[in-house]
């Protein structure tokens, strides 16, 4: 089912330039040329009846309920599929009409229940209002004719049920399938009367391809596919809309409730960027925000030894604040800090920062877009003025070449991946760069053009090559080069890429590519006329991260490819607010909108507007932090919403630096690795529990509500105001508006943003301010936003983490569809159905050689450490490759990891690691470190 | 702070502007970017590094010390 | 000397005997030290005489048939290799009285020619068409078409000429011809004697249609129970090849046209143009809505020309001579000739090529003399299992699409189907039900499940006690309102017709008065 408010128009919209205008029962209406009968009908207000056509979906035409009459023509059209046409005279109602559609009607209503007591969507199903709406009140046809009545039911999925019996057979769900999400999963099997849906060739829905996006679900016009929870709970009395809180894709969701209780999500149908479209982890897995796991209540100890104490919010929050001053008196203003959550609101990071920045007096504020996308941000500001991706996600539907590099978008970033497939049925071409035979490269009606398995850590050779390809072969668009760009770097660069130690015949070897593959991707790319860049960590997280991200604009400059729609250079970003808790002023050395905190004039905005004075030198990196605490000069942290323990580099040493602190508040909505630690645990909000906004990949600000009250009582932007107050610096709103008011009144791109306006459009891309009031779908149109775009000198380094007979394999990671991170979320819902363990992924080969069984258990050590998992025998993989997940706290991953980092921010290179995979009789056992007894040494 | 760990960073940071055809452009550069992203203490403690002279261990490359002499 | 004997390799004759008659008359040859050379033609259509041996005299063939293998010594005895008289002896094969009366046209070579020899083809007259097509315009070929009156044979029976020239005129990097082979009509064969019989005048027909209309590629759709086809296809499609009648350079003349033939999977309504479109780029064959009609959108989304076997193997001809030349046959909007296949219940089933406007009693009792089985003629099926039945006093329609459709029947594919007394056509309305809920693409309501409530039906109907009956045949009217007017195509279009002639013609056989079918 739809989402309970929502219109259906019955088609999708058509743009064009050209309006035509038509009779519809006499009312006359004007369309956009290429709009059916049926979608101009219901813009003129007049609802004609149909069951198999929705505007999510094109055409189908099988229902029959929408026959109109159209004047001087024979027969009876389908509205759907018949396209308006000028002057054209449409009668949507007559007694022949009339009867045609009871009579079809009747017809389905001979093999369903027509009692909308027997409807488990209550009667709320089209079906039924479909039948009333034509009038059918009984039916003729005997009731011992054949029927599905007895078909069994499919509850294999663990979200969503399927009951054959109610299915009319209108393949919404198919083409849903097909056409969103492009998984082809579901089949019509049988013919006639005999065809049943199928998922898969007779398979149940938990055996089959399909990657429970929900789309069938909510697109079903019947009671056949139904989310378990509205049978659980029945059906929605009104919805909220809010944003997705997994990805940075940050999908607009509907949270649909029946009294207190969240029946479902359904993907918001009016909404940016998804256009209704869902994936599993925001359509279903939201369990965990009610998981009994969760904390409700603040918690204190001394030693981190101690059992945790249950207190109020005013005695945690007093002892954290206390331990803070205490702190910060003994070792100095630079000893305390704090660290931001891409999980988080953009307000509750502001307030974090400003928290660290007003109330702490140091800028030891950071965020764990460092261990990610923090490449990103240096290399794309210092090289063209804005460190963002420069499209909107629609963009992609405009590109001819689309590079994936580093990036698996099927599995992280999936609603992306749905609409970056279309285009690509539609013929666009695609360049995969991975070291990891990705999905992407081949699957139903996609196929990469040219698949690049690199060697891990090979990125800028490869890149450099590709430029080297263009400018030696002439494929350089000077023009725009001359109208762009520093003229005086480009000659520079120019000078430097042509070398042949950067034609794709040298790099050959390195990469692993064969030379007229980098060449034939090359001109590809440069061909284009639109080829757009999408990228993940496999490009940032190396020790040349940066240097990769300023390859890439090099190689887009130097095509000509950014500024318009279809082109440019866009980060998936792994989180929901990584774009957010960045533009909003969590890095050590910036204030919001990436302003250096050396600035003297944007510091003396922020003393006026905070009301103190303010440090003007950098402060701590997550990394350095733990240096510094490990050194004795860092003794007192802030965490909200990341679990460091887990997801930073080298575990060991985490761990050892957090064991080294007097004071860490964690400020969560579980108890985690990091928690271990803790001397203080604030219990958090999860994004169903607060108001907010989140930023997404493509810059969009989108509105977070509550639709839930806190569970522990508090919002976390409440708590954050409460411990500064606690600590001595006044913070006081009384709503997160306030919050973005004055976010906006300090920050020039988001100079124009405001709830108000969020209301009114729905969400904005920033910049939004006065030159740009509706915000800015594609930046670096006409020019760049630093001036003239940069090229830079992007020399291939090596990695010092090499491979060596003690440890001869490439350790890389990634995630999967139905896990999310460490898995926080993921794992306390019941999408560990699909994804119960990490995995060790290894190519049969390598496997051989190790007598490595598919399934058997491998201890995969490094230089830093050594974990257990199991193995899974794949030709995914490359010889001398191997991969795994991080989602399970168990498998430890990161403590393999090792704390080489890319050279400009720090962010660590999780994506190479030189390790050695053997068989084991040992078990895997909680591998993050536990905390050693040693807990009154650190308070000494 | 471990001065490895900080002489690697500099280091990593070196290696990427030697590339410049312009060593002055080179130092400005990776002296630039010292000042912008290294906390005090932690350039305190490479510029006490990079003082005890070229050979002290463990080794900055040369572009680096000259640069982080400039940020004294 | 050798003797040339022809025996058809077509495989309505080989299931009658005809590779067993062939086998024994080239022992029998050796074992008598007589040379016979063989050769396996396509079928003359006169199934009824079935084996037909033809011997190659100096000026003539002569037939004998149908012949058994247990007949062959006694031929040889009657020196048939010479010519000599038999009690199987049909004299002159062109001369049989069957044949000779009709305007073999499209079939003019079928069961003369041998189906794998190009040369045969071409010392036929073969390739002339092509031969003129390469020296006009393809507007020029497409008016000879459009001027032919030639309409769609498959049974839709729309002008071809039209939709070339749709396919023409829509502007396309890849344009398609499609053969639609998926002959699956009951008791129709005329697709498959050309395919066995004269595979190449297909070919040609395709390749003028490409030339015509800018297509560059081509599929012949064949249906999986025709594998005899797809070897002579397979054959023939090779050998033009390297004679460069097919491929990148046709005669030199640097056109391209490259053909492939694709193996359906048993579904009747994959010989529906959309669905077929559907099967052939690899999907589950199920219709699609027109508009777009496919001769702008078809395949893969390209302009496609969709014709059936024998529209496509009436070009050449039509080329050759000029579409005047082809007007000249037929009646009213119904131009040229039409190859009916006769069959069920009648004394010489077979294949009748003759102009339209012949009348069903002409086809059925001067070519088919009457039913096989003596009894009188009761009704007759015209145009395949979606056709009207129509009773013994409607004998007298023409074949013509107009006078048919009038007559609430059509001409279809051409196949007629005879019944003596003994059929009931209430059985037979529930018949067309049963076909259409057998072969439902399962795509609209009213043909998935209109086509079994139908069923349902018919069978009450027939059991019903008088006060029951009448709400019982407005609700199978109302259904077959339905269905004709809202399915989504011709099958749960057109199903209504036989099952509404059979009630009108004949409502005795549902329990109903004589005169309350109307």
């Amino acid at each position: 089912m739809l989402a309970i408010d929502d219109k259906d128009l019955g088609t999708p919209e058509r743009k064009s330039d050209k309006l035509i205008s038509l009779e519809v029962d006499g009312r006359t209406v004007e369309v956009p040329e290429g709009t059916s009968v049926m979608r101009a009908a219901a813009l003129a207000d007049i609802w004609i009846p149909k069951l198999c056509a929705s505007d999510l979906l094109e055409a189908f035409g099988s229902c029959r309920l929408c026959l109109v009459e159209i004047e001087g023509r024979n027969g009876l059209p389908a509205s759907c599929t018949t396209l308006a046409e000028p002057g054209m005279r449409v009668r949507t109602q007559s007694q022949r009409l009339t009867k045609l559609r009871r009579n079809v009607m009747e017809l389905y209503m001979s093999d369903h229940p027509l009692d909308p007591f027997e409807c488990k969507a209550g009667g709320k199903c089209e079906l039924h209002k479909m039948a009333q709406a034509v009038g059918l009140d009984h039916v003729r046809y005997s009731s011992s004719g054949r029927n599905h009545l007895t078909l069994p039911v499919d509850n294999s999925n663990p979200y969503f049920t399927f009951d054959p019996t109610r299915c009319i057979l209108c393949s919404r769900c198919i083409r849903a399938c097909d056409e969103r999400q492009g998984t082809y999963a579901l089949t019509i099997d049988g013919r006639g009367f005999n065809s049943v849906i199928s998922p898969g060739q007779h398979q149940h829905y938990s055996e089959s391809e399909c990657v429970s996006c929900g789309a069938c679900v909510q697109l079903c016009p019947t009671d056949a596919l139904m989310e378990k929870s509205v049978l659980e709970t029945g059906p929605a009395e009104r919805a909220v809309i809010t944003t997705c809180g997994y990805c940075g894709v940050g999908c607009s969701f509907k949270a649909e409730l029946r009294g207190d209780q969240v029946v479902r999500m359904v993907p918001n149908k009016n909404g940016l960027p998804n256009f209704g479209h869902s994936c599993v982890k925001g359509r279903f897995a939201w369990g965990y925000a009610t998981h009994p796991d969760r904390v409700r209540t603040p918690m204190i100890r001394k030693r981190i030894s101690d059992p945790w104490q249950e207190v109020s919010w005013e005695e945690a929050l007093r002892y954290a604040a206390s331990e803070l001053k205490r702190v910060q008196a003994k070792y100095g203003r630079g000893s305390i800090g704090g660290i931001t959550s891409s999980r988080c609101t953009n307000e509750e990071a502001y307030l974090v920062q400003k928290l660290v920045r007003a109330g702490f007096g140091n800028n030891n504020v950071d965020t764990c877009a460092r261990v990610c996308h923090s490449p990103t941000g240096y290399g794309l500001k210092a090289a063209l003025g804005t460190p963002a991706g420069t499209q909107d996600f629609d963009s992609v539907r405009a590109s001819d070449v689309i590079m994936v590099i580093g990036a698996n978008p099927t599995e992280g970033h999936p609603v992306f991946a749905s609409i970056m497939k279309r285009r690509l049925r539609e013929g666009a071409h695609l360049i995969v760069v991975d070291p990891r035979r990705i999905e992407l490269v081949r699957m139903p009606h996609v196929e990469a053009d040219y698949f690049l398995q690199l060697k891990p850590g090979t990125n800028v050779a490869l890149l450099n090559a590709m430029s080297h390809v263009v400018v030696t072969e002439g494929l350089a668009k000077e023009d725009f080069i001359r109208e762009r760009c520093d003229v005086r770097e480009y000659e520079m660069w120019r000078e430097f890429i042509v070398q042949k130690r950067n034609s794709p015949e040298s790099v050959e070897q390195t990469t692993g590519v064969p030379a007229e593959s980098i060449r034939g991707a090359a001109r590809l790319y440069a061909k284009g006329p639109n080829s757009a860049i999408y990228y993940g960590l496999g490009v940032t997280e190396h020790s040349q991260g940066t240097t990769a991200v300023l390859a890439m604009v090099n190689l887009a400059m130097v095509t000509g490819n950014l500024g318009r729609a279809g082109v440019g250079i866009n980060p998936l970003r792994g989180q929901n607010n990584v774009q957010g808790s960045n533009d909003v002023g969590s890095f050590p050395h910036e204030y919001t909108g990436y302003r250096h905190v050396s600035d003297p004039q944007v510091r003396a905005a922020f003393e006026r507007e905070w009301g103190v004075k303010l440090d003007p030198e950098p402060g701590l990196r997550i990394p350095n932090m733990f240096d510094a605490a490990l050194d004795g000069s860092f003794k007192g942290l802030y965490v909200e919403g990341e679990d460091i323990a887990q997801s930073d580099p080298n575990s060991q040493h985490v761990a050892e630096a957090l064991a080294a602190m007097e004071i860490v508040i964690v400020h969560d909505i579980f108890l985690n690795e990091t928690s271990k630690y803790a001397h203080v645990f604030l219990p958090g909000s999860s994004f169903l529990e607060k108001d907010g906004t989140f930023t997404n990949a493509e810059r969009r600000i989108s509105r977070v509500r509550k639709v839930l009250p806190p569970l522990a009582g508090m919002e976390d932007w409440e708590v954050t105001c409460a411990l500064a107050r606690a600590f001595g610096y006044p913070m006081n709103y009384s709503h997160p508006s306030e919050i973005m008011d004055e976010l906006a009144r300090l920050t020039p791109i988001f100079a124009g943003v405001s709830y108000g306006k969020l209301e009114r459009l729905g969400s904005v891309q920033w910049p939004c301010n006065d030159d740009a009031p509706d915000g800015t779908a594609v930046m670096h149109v006409g020019q760049f936003v630093r001036g003239k775009g940069r090229f830079m000198l992007t020399e291939y380094i090596p990695t010092e983490e090499r491979t060596s007979p003690r440890y001869p394999l490439i350790l890389t990671t990634g995630r999967v569809l139905t896990q999310y991170n460490v898995g926080t979320q993921t794992r306390r819902t019941k999408n560990v159905t699909w994804y119960a363990e990490d995995r060790l992924e290894i190519h049969p080969h390598d496997a051989e050689q190790r007598g490595i069984r598919d399934n058997d258990w491998v201890e995969v050590s490094s230089r830093a450490g050594s974990i257990v998992l199991r193995a899974e025998i794949t030709d995914r993989m490359q010889p001398g490759v191997v991969y795994t997940t991080f989602h399970y706290p168990e498998t430890g991953a990161n403590v393999v990891t090792t704390e080489n980092s890319d050279w400009a921010t720090n962010c660590p290179e999780y994506k190479v690691t030189a390790v050695q995979v053997l068989p084991t009789t040992r078990r895997p056992e909680r591998r993050v470190p536990e905390p050693a007894h040693h807990a009154e040494m650190s308070h000494q | 702070m471990d001065i490895h760990r900080l002489v690697k960073m500099a280091n990593d940071i070196g290696s990427f502007y030697e590339a410049l055809p312009d060593r002055s452009e080179a130092i400005s550069s990776i002296a630039t970017h010292l000042k912008n992203f290294w906390e005090p203490r932690m350039r305190r403690e490479i510029i006490e590094h990079a003082r005890q002279g070229a050979e002290a261990t463990p080794r900055l490359k040369e572009l680096v010390r000259e640069a982080i002499l400039t940020l004294e | 000397m050798t003797v040339r004997v022809y025996i058809p390799r077509d495989s309505g004759a080989r299931s009658l005997g005809a590779d067993t008659v062939a086998r024994a008359i080239e022992l029998e040859a050796k074992k008598r030290g007589e040379q016979v050379s063989l050769v396996r033609t396509g079928s003359r259509g006169l199934y009824w005489l079935e084996p037909m041996v033809e011997v190659e005299l100096s000026d003539r063939r002569v037939a004998y048939g149908p012949v058994n293998v247990t007949d062959i010594p006694a031929l040889f005895d009657a020196d048939f290799l010479n010519g000599g008289n038999h009690r199987l002896a049909l004299g002159r094969a062109d001369e049989i009285p069957y044949l000779k009366s009709q305007e073999r046209l499209t079939f003019s070579r079928v069961g003369i020619v041998d189906p794998y020899s190009l040369p045969d083809y071409i010392s036929h007259g073969g390739y002339r068409g092509l031969e003129r097509a390469l020296a006009l315009s393809p507007e020029q070929i497409v008016e000879e078409v459009v001027v032919s009156g030639l309409r769609g044979r498959g049974g839709a029976g729309f002008p071809a000429g039209i939709k070339w020239r749709t396919t023409l005129q829509t502007s396309a990097s890849q344009k398609y011809i499609v053969a639609n082979a998926d002959e699956g009509d009951s008791g129709t064969f005329a697709d498959r004697m050309i395919m066995e019989g004269d595979p190449f005048l297909l070919i040609e027909g395709m390749t003028i249609a490409a030339i015509a209309t800018g297509a560059t590629e081509g599929f012949i759709y064949l249906r999986s129970e025709y594998p005899d086809a797809l070897h002579t296809l397979q054959a023939a499609i090779n050998a033009a090849v390297s004679a460069g009648y097919l491929g990148d350079n046709i005669l030199g003349t640097g056109r391209r046209f490259l053909l492939e033939v694709r193996m359906g999977a048993g579904a009747y309504i994959c010989g529906e143009e959309t669905a077929m479109l559907e099967s052939l780029e690899g999907k589950r064959g199920m219709v699609r809505f027109k508009p777009p009609v496919p001769a702008i959108a078809g395949l893969f989304g390209r302009p496609t020309v969709i014709n059936n076997v024998v529209t496509l193997a009436s070009v050449p001809l039509i080329v050759e001579r000029g579409g005047a030349f082809y007007k000249e046959y037929g009646v009213g909007r119904s131009r040229g000739t039409i190859p009916i296949q006769l069959a069920g219940n009648v004394k010489r089933p077979g294949l009748i090529e003759k102009p339209f406007g012949i009348t069903l009693r002409e086809i059925i009792y001067d070519y088919g003399g009457g039913t096989a089985s003596g009894r009188p003629l009761r009704a007759v099926q015209v145009g395949g299992p979606l056709g009207a039945y129509f009773p013994e006093s409607l004998l007298d329609q023409p074949i013509d699409y107009e006078a048919l459709a009038a007559q609430g029947g059509l001409v279809g594919h051409g196949g007629i189907v005879v019944f003596d007394e003994s059929v009931n056509l209430a059985r037979q309305a529930r018949y067309a039900m049963e076909f259409c809920a057998l072969e439902s693409c399962g795509k609209c309501t009213p043909c998935r499940i209109g086509s079994t409530r139908g069923m349902e039906i018919i069978d009450e109907i027939v059991v019903a006690r008088d006060g029951e009956k009448a709400s019982r045949l407005e609700l199978l009217r109302d259904l077959c309102d339905t269905m004709s007017a809202g399915s989504l195509c011709a099958l749960g279009g057109l199903t209504p017709l036989p099952v509404m002639s059979a009630l009108r013609h004949f409502p005795q056989d549902f329990g109903l008065p004589p005169s309350s079918g109307g």
